[in-house]
């Protein structure tokens, strides 16, 4: 009855805005309600083995900026850069690499692409439980080829030095066939008139890929960092199964942080705390980074 | 004449000049290769070797004997039979949430008309920056409270919209023109209908790479997962792997063949999709993103 008195653009209206309601109710509950939530649970003291909590203030911001939390929070932000640097590296720098080794159009070369591209859907808890064995102290493989060329057993997942380079190898062979693969792809767009220009020029190989090759991609580039730095922020799994943030919190990356005081101490006041920060952290750098790519690209005219 | 013999000269000497460069890209390719394989080779091999066998102080390249029991034992002592039907139930779930909110979402966003409807997608893409390891935390406490811990409903609801797949849908229905809606509204369809016989079926291989994506990172999810489903009743597959590593705490070489064989079985359909899609799956990620 109510449909047939409204008029005909209204009603279509209403339904077209249905359509979305479904997405929009579950984007609600689960995404945005939890982030208020997070800002009132950070004034708490929240902890999950008791059965109230009371509002304590900003005892918790003073506790995460000036307290027994600071230096952990900046433990992890450290790792967490660092680990970044690390991934940003393999996909960027050996991406770029593979892509150049493997850009040769023949039947065979696809396949290898392909299967070099293939750990990318390896899940990372298999490939973490893999590394975990190949790295294994005692029986790996990988200390065996050591000791044959010489070299002494090396802890790695054990040793603070190494331990966030274990992290990373994993990582780095699960990204590298994707940094390939997207390099791979915008290298196809190339004209070959700017190469056959640069020919005539008499420019070599070399000239043409720093003069070319690079600035062309540079949009390739920014979408490959952007997107790669955002989702290094987020690294948990390769952690919590090789190394669960140790050894001495060396590979506790900011959402193991997090993790840890919400799921192992049960400070839900602490952890929410924490999470706001990175929020924010994310917020920053998505934003930054959108600015960065709307001024600095070169694009193709 | 002897400037043609030069010109001679010179051409095989670039023509060997490219085949020595053709050699070494295919040498240096078929190592790359080799490196990148050998820890997909290593986990097949060491899921088929016995327990002595694996504990061996010189491994061994290939097994001595095939232990295809390991694969029996994960399964049945190991419990992945029942991470098994709980992956592929998630997955399901996951992905049918996520292809009809989607789908209707990217109708209304692209072809629909309403008021607010910038803004509300705006609302909607805003959703990409907040990823679940930062909201975890209350989701958790209320899916806690409303008794959903441990099961499907509490794996699934979270992760039922994804924006991503909301924009990616609504960019290809953008590029669909108005004219043919208008004429399947003539003809007497609805919104249903319009979406199931005219959008879905014109981005086709879109769409089918965007439930791809969807369903190998619902199979892959880790996190969520591990939160939500800390008993043993709703343990997905990726999560059960990292129980049985630990299973011996302590002495955790002592069952590396079962993990390899878990590894494994985690990993097969996706890799079978993988070999089956190519096409789709290797621009999955990277062209349907840069859209």
């Amino acid at each position: 009855m109510k449909e047939r008195r409204m008029n005909p653009r209204k009603a279509s209206a209403l339904k077209d805005f249905i359509c979305v309601v479904p997405a929009l109710i579950l984007i609600a509950i689960f995404t945005y309600y939890p982030i208020l939530e997070l800002f009132r649970i950070s004034f708490t003291d929240w902890n999950l083995l008791n059965d109230t909590y009371k509002y304590v203030g900003v005892k918790n911001w003073k506790w995460l900026f000036a307290g027994s939390g600071t230096k952990y929070l900046w433990n992890s932000l450290r790792v967490t850069i660092l680990y970044s640097i690390g991934e940003l590296s393999v996909t960027l720098i050996g991406g770029m690499i593979f892509a150049l080794i493997f850009n040769r159009m023949t039947r065979g070369f696809a396949a290898m692409r392909a299967v070099v591209f293939m750990p990318k859907y390896v899940a990372m808890s298999s490939a973490a439980v893999v590394f975990l064995w190949i790295l294994n102290t005692d029986t790996g493989i990988l200390n065996y080829i050591l000791s044959i060329a010489g070299i002494n057993a090396v802890d790695w997942l054990g040793n603070r030095h190494t331990a966030l380079l274990s992290v990373l190898m994993v990582t780095g062979w699960r990204c590298i066939g994707y940094g390939m693969m997207v390099y791979l792809s915008a290298m196809m767009g190339i004209s070959t008139d700017y190469y056959e220009a640069a020919a005539l020029d008499g420019a070599n190989a070399v000239q043409k890929f720093f003069k070319i090759t690079l600035p062309m991609l540079s949009p390739t580039t920014l979408f490959l960092f952007v997107t790669t730095f955002l989702s290094s922020m987020k690294v948990f799994q390769s952690v919590d199964i090789l190394t669960q943030g140790g050894p001495y919190r060396s590979t506790e990356v900011f959402v193991y942080n997090i993790y840890r005081y919400a799921m192992v101490d049960f400070r839900m006041d602490r952890a929410s705390t924490v999470a706001i920060f990175f929020f924010f952290l994310l917020l920053i750098i998505t934003v930054a980074t959108m600015k960065i790519s709307s001024n600095k690209v070169t694009y193709d005219s | 004449m002897s400037k043609e013999m030069n010109q001679n000269k010179r051409n095989e000497a670039a023509k060997r000049r490219r085949k020595i460069k053709t050699a070494a890209q295919c040498i240096l390719a078929a190592i790359v290769m080799i490196i990148v394989v050998f820890p997909i080779y290593w986990m097949l091999v060491s899921s088929v070797k016995s327990q002595e066998e694996i504990l061996l102080a010189v491994p061994t390249l290939w097994p001595r004997e095939f232990h295809f029991e390991n694969y029996i034992n994960v399964l049945n002592r190991g419990n992945f039979a029942k991470y098994y039907y709980n992956t592929i139930v998630m997955t399901a779930g996951i992905l049918v949430s996520q292809v009809i909110t989607g789908v209707f979402a990217a109708y209304g966003f692209s072809k629909g008309k309403f008021k607010g409807q910038n803004l509300i997608f705006l609302i909607v893409l805003g959703a990409l920056m907040i990823p679940i390891q930062v909201t975890f935390i209350p989701i958790y406490i209320m899916m806690a409270n409303w008794g959903m811990s441990d099961t499907f409903a509490g794996l699934i609801l979270p992760v039922a919209v994804s924006p991503y797949f909301i924009f990616m849908l609504r960019q290809n229905f953008m590029a669909i023109d108005d004219s043919y809606i208008e004429a399947a509204r003539i003809d007497g369809l609805g919104r249903v209908g319009i979406i199931t016989k005219i959008l879905a079926p014109m981005c086709k291989s879109a769409l089918f790479t965007v439930i791809l994506v969807t369903f190998t990172d619902g199979w892959n999810s880790y996190f969520w997962p591990k939160i939500i489903a800390m008993g043993e009743k709703r343990r997905v597959l990726t999560i059960g792997l990292a129980y049985l590593q630990n299973t011996f705490a302590g002495q955790e070489t002592m069952n590396n063949h079962e993990v390899m064989a878990g590894a494994v079985l985690a990993v097969v359909p996706v890799i079978i999709l993988f070999f089956i899609f190519q096409k789709y799956m290797l621009t999955g990620y990277s062209k349907a993103a840069m859209k």
